[in-house]
């Protein structure tokens, strides 16, 4: 009988250990723990003649997910990086829901050197993140950066925590040959030059503007910062008030737009639906981030010559050349053992040959001010250059959390013609509170 | 006896531990969480601060989670109303003896082995789809206006018309296991009596099927109350109000959303807390109403 409880006890143990041994983490050798901490200092292998991080292992979370352009790009430059310094870049795709997993992560202090996400949630909701500012003033950083992204990080954390990797800026992308067929040959700058050049694209037959129900706060978003600012508009967002100020003038200009047929057939309609209308050639522009290019030319099969202008700007606005901008940046934990290799990683992948693959060939801007952008966001860069306080997604609109889906909700139908007036629609606003 | 009593003891305690640690404890955390004001999930116990009620205050005071509500109940109600009826009615067709049963049980529940992605990827991109969608190919062959399927109007019903389609086929399967248990003998004799099939329907078939009932309205319930992919399939970009549902509204708080970086993981855990006890309170009804619903032929 005691065999018989000693072999229940080992079978026992066996099991609890194979369950344990299922949760456990990876074998030692293959830990950034492993290596010796680099932090300026190049590891010891540098000393007896090897590469400079020789034995040196990094461990990346990216947002992208495996086979995507930008995760080829992320490959290829940590390929080269290997080659270059020794230093192994261990790249695990987690896919745009690496937001859900990263702050707990972080917490918990998993074996993780970079991160890859949104540049708002890294200064504003991800712990452990180490402040670069040295490091990025030992590479001259401001020198081939954003200032306005850079800028926008500092007053959100008070230091620079990320490096930009995919900068975005938004407003209107339009179709150059659906412009130049209506005779529209500069693009419009002031709300009158917009009404024009919509009714010129209108009469050669093309709808002027595409919109899917998606980005209809977005869109605007934009038409009410022109009028009130970001800060008004967060103001009324938590507390009301809505009815009797510029929103309603904001509104009566979408209304206006409706009125005039000015968007095309379906809108607002399903993502991506109306806004690959302009892949099609029936629809000639859309409000929205400059990955809607990418995306367009992906989804329709087509090459459309892209060209981008600023929001127009409308009679006496608060905030008339305000954009859009933001990006999906690099950062390091503050608790890596390899920062300066993964901080020389970012820098790598960010500037020069592996930046201008990025931009070529996931058609994006350039996170290196002196490469150039995919030719369908040509002028892109220079608009972020001359960006002095970048529009945050929305952000007035959010200030709000309980009422932000109600407000797209309202936004959407605003679109749809459900509001006779701009005031009609503050009042409806204004119900909320 | 008592020597196999420890053996069976040791043999458990692996399964019982995993279940502790892996199901218990997250429970009893997501529960204490509830009254607590915590922002992070993973937030360790000495950065949480006692807030008694104020999370479930806060949740019900919100017109998103109320709205969330709103819909899940009518997605649960109407929705359930429409799903398990159409089920009940197809398992009855299938098993009434009609020519190419197995090929119509297998179309039927087809939906239920196609991803839920694609499943609502073909509903929004070509069947509701404005320009192209068959919904309005067919209202133009009969003359009428295109219909914005996906407006702010219709969307919330379009999207429970979806799901419907999709979870039919698995409550049909349920029923036709239950009808199929019923023993043929009390058909037979009921027709030799006279009774219409109506009549056996109503007679013989729903009574029977009371036990297989409880259980489908139950697991239907589930389905409702922890509705998430389709909410998020309909809103893809950001969560609108005409779609969202409480799992919905839990996420965003306890992750954030698209460019919102605040977290509230407490406020999520008393809508967890909230979401159990609606499933509860709904097996404890389904169990009082179908009582003595345990039958053995």
């Amino acid at each position: 009988m005691k065999m018989k409880k000693t072999l229940s006890l080992l079978l026992a143990s066996a099991l609890s250990l194979s369950l344990l041994a299922g949760c456990g983490s990876k074998p030692a050798g293959s830990q950034a723990g492993s290596t010796p901490p680099a932090g300026s200092t190049p590891p010891a292998a540098s000393q007896t003649g090897g590469k400079q991080y020789d034995g040196v292992t990094i461990n990346m979370w990216s947002m992208w997910s495996s086979g995507e352009p930008q995760a080829n790009v992320i490959e290829a430059a940590a390929a080269a990086f290997k080659e270059q310094t020794g230093a192994t870049v261990n790249i695990e795709f987690k896919g745009r829901d690496v937001n859900k997993v990263l702050s707990a992560s972080l917490e918990a202090k998993e074996k993780i050197d970079i991160i890859e996400d949104d540049y708002q949630r890294i200064a504003n909701t991800y712990p452990n993140i180490l402040d670069l500012t040295d490091m990025a003033k030992a590479v001259n950083y401001d020198s081939f950066s954003y200032a306005c992204l850079n800028n926008q990080v500092i007053e959100w954390v008070g230091h620079l925590n990320s490096i930009v990797e995919q900068p975005q800026i938004g407003g209107f992308f339009y179709d150059k040959a659906a412009f130049s067929a209506a005779g529209v040959t500069a693009a419009p700058a002031t709300w009158a030059e917009f009404l024009d050049a919509c009714q010129k694209i209108k009469d050669s037959g093309v709808a002027p503007i595409a919109q899917d129900a998606a980005y209809c706060d977005f869109a605007f978003y934009h038409q009410l910062t022109r009028h009130l600012g970001e800060d008004k508009i967060t103001e009324l967002d938590m507390n009301g008030g809505w009815s009797g100020t510029k929103a309603e003038q904001a509104a009566q200009d979408i209304i206006d737009l409706i009125g005039k047929g000015y968007f095309v057939d379906g809108a607002p309609d399903e993502f991506p639906s109306s806004e690959n209308k302009i892949g099609f050639g029936q629809a000639a522009m859309i409000v929205c981030g400059n990955y809607v290019t990418a995306e367009v030319d992906t989804q329709t099969g087509s090459q459309v010559d892209w060209g981008f202008f600023n929001y127009p700007a409308v009679d006496g606005g608060v905030e008339n050349s305000a954009a859009y901008a933001g990006a999906n940046s690099l950062a390091i934990t503050s608790y890596s053992e390899n920062a300066q290799a993964a901080f020389d990683f970012i820098i790598f992948l960010t500037t020069g040959e592996m930046d201008q693959k990025m931009a070529t060939e996931a058609k994006q801007i350039p996170a290196d001010t002196r490469n150039k952008a995919y030719p369908s966001l040509e002028g892109s860069v220079e608009a972020l250059l001359a960006t002095e306080k970048p529009m945050t997604w929305c952000a007035g609109f959010h200030a709000n959390t309980d009422l932000k889906d109600t407000i797209k909700s309202l936004c959407v139908e605003l679109f749809e013609g459900k509001y006779a007036t701009g005031a009609d629609f503050c009042k409806a606003l204004d119900a909320l509170y | 006896m008592r020597k196999n009593k420890a053996m069976i003891f040791w043999f458990c305690l692996p399964a019982l531990l995993s279940l502790v640690l892996m199901f218990v404890y997250p429970v009893c955390r997501t529960v204490l969480m509830s009254f607590f004001q915590v922002e992070s999930v993973t937030a360790t116990m000495a950065d949480w601060s006692f807030y008694g009620l104020g999370n479930y205050t806060k949740i019900f005071g919100s017109a998103s989670f109320m709205i969330s509500m709103r819909n899940m109940l009518l997605i649960w109600f109407v929705g359930g109303i429409f799903t398990l009826a159409i089920a009940m009615l197809m398992a009855v067709t299938v098993t009434s003896g009609i020519r190419g049963k197995k090929f119509f049980r297998a179309a039927i529940y087809m939906p239920n082995i196609i991803s839920a992605v694609a499943l609502a990827t073909m509903w929004i991109q070509y069947i509701f789809n404005y320009d192209y969608g068959l919904l309005n190919e067919i209202v133009q062959f009969l003359g009428g206006d295109k219909v914005k399927w996906l407006g702010t109007d219709l969307k919330f019903w379009a999207m429970t018309g979806s799901f419907i389609f999709g979870s039919v086929g698995y409550y049909m399967l349920i029923y036709i296991s239950g009808i199929e248990g019923i023993p043929q003998d009390l058909y037979e004799a009921a027709t030799i009596d006279g009774a219409s099939k109506v009549h056996q329907f109503t007679h013989i078939t729903l009574p029977l099927l009371k036990g297989v009932m409880k259980t489908s309205v139950t697991f239907w319930s589930i389905n409702a109350t922890t509705f998430y992919l389709w909410s998020k399939m309909f809103s893809p970009i950001d969560t609108e109000s005409s779609t969202i549902v409480p799992v919905i509204y839990l996420y965003d708080i306890v992750f954030g959303g698209k460019g919102i970086t605040k977290r509230d993981a407490g406020a999520g855990a008393a809508v967890g807390v909230v979401l159990t006890l609606i499933i509860i309170v709904v097996y404890l009804i389904t169990e009082r109403l179908f009582r003595g619903s345990d039958l053995e032929y």
